[in-house]
């Protein structure tokens, strides 16, 4: 300690000089091994490889917008081609004769400022209010749907796992296996003609759109309940549609469940039966049903197109078909982008909601680090 | 007094030959304080007899006949006879049991704190506080940090931890038995080693009568008081613990003695034990061990002999032929496998 040798005093200052880039280096690490960290630097990757799929897949359909325009003032206008290119190429403020990579690169910098450009269609209105005006009407047909066909699905799936055999069981898992079988369009249109023309218990005229004329959007119990009035047909449908997967599902993961030997000490260490049944048969039942929730919610985001046409209910899909037809392509991207956003949000709170759910999970991934 | 009575009990499996007669006939007494061993190969019908001792067996078990007693010192019980309730209270706070599978034994998604407080909260013990000095206690016990122990996930844990938190819960409500199912087959011969001083220690502090079930000889022969064998289904012998192993009395008996490999013994000693058990659904006419019995006379074919008292007091034997076993292997405390060598 007295005696300090200039060896000594070298060895000091270099271990000075390296620990505070050491230490961030660790610092660095530290984060990226937290799986929130992964998901969302998993979750941005995605997001660009969609959108950059989507971005020229659209530029790869036949027709742009300026021919299916000059197309539209000929026959409409009577006028002549050259008279009519020349009104349709002042209509729309981007120049499409650029090369594609530039506009790609011009689409990417636009991106990153969060700016997804102005419809070609509509002057001056931008993609993000259009696709803000329609895609909560969809997520919340679809969340609505997906989450009462879950909680239902979940229910019945445990019940009939415990009264395996018995005619209950029989009658819900046909009941299941055969309704999850159908395609969510037919479901669709066989509401509308048995329910709505032959029937006529539904007023299927009144019942389009996203709210009825005239109401003021708050929170008014009126208001909330006109919205699920109109949402009620596409939330049956995705309610239908889904509940046979999750019946069987939940079914065979409680069956699983109930064989495990935890339970069976369970019993002998006399707990109630309720306890059994949520804490320690539901609970591990469910676990790989949410990231199947997950996924579902992807699929349904995405077929909620065809649904939404069918019934005329204002969401993405309908905007979507919509914009397609008129090669409306910021709006096209736009839509498409949100979309992918939207399931991928989904989709990592269903991870965080799965590593709470199992210590197996959140545990090892932080363990691993120390 | 015995705190267990068993009396003619009788398991059936059902299954699509037909129902696999598992345990049959079965009676024994379990005294205040006492270890009862029951030894016998796989399929022998110790696990079944176990399990079927808190009527925990699985959907295609069905207990035919026979009577469970159990005296909780104010009264004499009929475990058989029990509605559910009475089932659930009786399971864990009268008779705990340490399963075999004690590394599967915990829910994976809570802890191992909610594991005690469940149990506890079951049986009336709403109080945290309680529980949890109790749970402490008992893991300090079973020698484990119970502050780390507590907090941790069942897959936190390794092999012999877990069968020692098992261990601690079991004996949360101060049960008056245990039954040990084979608890330490999974684990490594240290962790063996441990397991058995600490439940010779626990037995000695506590005073709980034990039902241990081994196909472990050496293992029982630490533990045990008194020694059951079961072979087919049924007990063929019944004796304190030296008389078994030093004065076999039923052939099957001496099989399951000189299967077992000793350090000091010649090399030679050891035999396994011709031919397989009988199939459980059809039974063979006479002694089940006949086929396999190298004292086997023609007589043997005849009947099931039932348990009958040999020349050493408190002992029991299901072999007509006991007086030529007796014969052969004398009455000298000296293993065995060295008599036979």
């Amino acid at each position: 300690m007295a005696t300090m040798t200039p060896a000594d005093a070298t060895l000091q200052v270099r271990t000075f000089r390296r620990s505070p880039l050491s230490r961030a280096r660790g610092h660095v690490g530290a984060l990226w091994r937290r799986p929130l960290t992964q998901a969302i630097a998993k979750a941005v990757l995605t997001i660009y490889v969609t959108s950059t799929i989507t971005f020229f897949l659209i530029r790869l359909m036949p027709g742009s917008p300026v021919e299916l325009k000059i197309d539209e003032l000929m026959q409409n206008g009577q006028m002549s081609y050259a008279d009519a290119a020349a009104a349709a190429s002042g209509l729309f403020d981007i120049d499409l004769n650029a090369p594609v990579g530039q506009q790609y690169l011009e689409y990417l910098a636009n991106l990153a400022r969060a700016d997804l450009g102005n419809s070609f269609l509509s002057q001056g209105t931008s993609v993000t209010s259009i696709v803000l005006a329609v895609l909560p009407w969809t997520l919340f047909a679809v969340g609505t749907g997906l989450l009462l066909s879950f909680v239902s699905g979940i229910g019945l799936g445990l019940v009939a796992a415990y009264r395996r055999n018995s005619p209950l069981d029989h009658v819900v898992s046909t009941a299941g296996s055969v309704i999850s079988s159908v395609p969510a369009y037919l479901i669709a249109l066989l509401i509308l003609l048995i329910f709505g023309i032959q029937l006529r218990w539904l007023p299927i005229t009144q019942m389009r759109g996203a709210f009825s004329p005239g109401m003021t959007p708050g929170f008014s119990p009126a208001f909330i309940g006109d919205l699920f009035f109109h949402a009620a047909l596409p939330i049956s449908v995705f309610f239908l549609t889904h509940i046979g997967l999750w019946i069987l599902s939940m079914r065979s993961a409680t069956l699983a469940a109930l064989e495990e030997d935890h339970v069976t000490v369970a019993r002998a260490r006399g707990l109630s039966d309720g306890r059994i049944t949520t804490a320690y048969v539901g609970r591990n039942a469910v676990l790989p049903l949410v990231s199947q929730f997950a996924i579902a919610a992807g699929a349904v985001v995405g077929g909620a197109v065809i649904i939404e046409q069918i019934f005329v209910y204002q969401g993405v899909g309908l905007r979507l078909v919509k914009a397609v037809d008129q090669r409306d392509y910021p709006v096209m991207q736009g839509i498409i982008l949100m979309t992918t956003v939207a399931v991928i949000v989904a989709n990592l709170v269903a991870d965080l909601l799965y590593s709470r759910l199992d210590p197996r999970i959140g545990r090892a991934g932080g363990a691993s680090g120390t | 007094m015995p705190i267990l009575s068993v009396r003619g009990l009788s398991i059936e499996y059902r299954t699509r030959r037909g129902p696999i007669h598992a345990v049959r006939d079965v009676s024994f007494d379990l005294e205040q304080g006492e270890t009862l061993a029951i030894i016998g190969e796989s399929g022998s019908g110790k696990t079944t007899l176990a399990v079927g001792l808190v009527r925990l067996s699985p959907r295609s078990a069905r207990i035919t006949g026979g009577q469970i007693v159990y005296d909780s010192g104010r009264e004499r019980v009929a475990v058989l006879e029990l509605d559910s309730e009475e089932l659930r209270r009786f399971r864990w706070a009268e008779c705990a049991m340490v399963f075999q599978a004690a590394l599967s034994a915990f829910n994976p998604v809570i802890t191992i704190w909610e594991h005690f407080f469940d149990t506890g909260r079951a049986h009336g013990m709403h109080d945290r506080h309680r529980v949890h000095d109790r749970a402490r206690e008992l893991l300090h016990l079973v020698h484990l940090d119970p502050d780390r122990i507590l907090s941790a996930y069942a897959h936190e844990l390794s092999g012999g931890m877990r069968q020692r938190v098992l261990i601690a819960m079991a004996l949360l409500l101060d049960p008056r038995i245990v039954i040990l199912d084979e608890p330490t087959t999974a684990l490594d011969i240290l962790t063996q080693r441990a397991i058995i001083d600490l439940l010779r220690e626990l037995r000695r502090k506590l005073h709980f009568a034990t039902i241990f079930i081994s196909h472990d000889l050496s293992m029982a022969a630490e533990l045990a008081d008194r020694m059951l064998t079961m072979y087919a289904g049924r007990i063929v012998e019944r004796a304190g613990v030296d008389d078994l192993f030093y004065r076999p009395r039923h052939p099957y008996s001496i099989g399951l003695l000189r299967a077992v490999p000793r350090v000091s013994g010649a090399l030679g000693s050891v035999a396994s034990i011709p031919g397989s058990p009988p199939d459980l659904i059809r039974l063979p006419r006479g002694c089940t061990y006949y086929p396999r019995c190298p004292f086997h006379v023609d007589d043997c074919r005849e009947s099931d002999p039932p348990l009958l008292p040999v020349d050493t007091p408190g002992h029991e034997a299901a072999c007509i032929r006991w007086e030529a076993v007796a014969a052969r292997i004398g009455s000298a405390a000296k293993p065995v496998a060295e008599k036979l060598a």
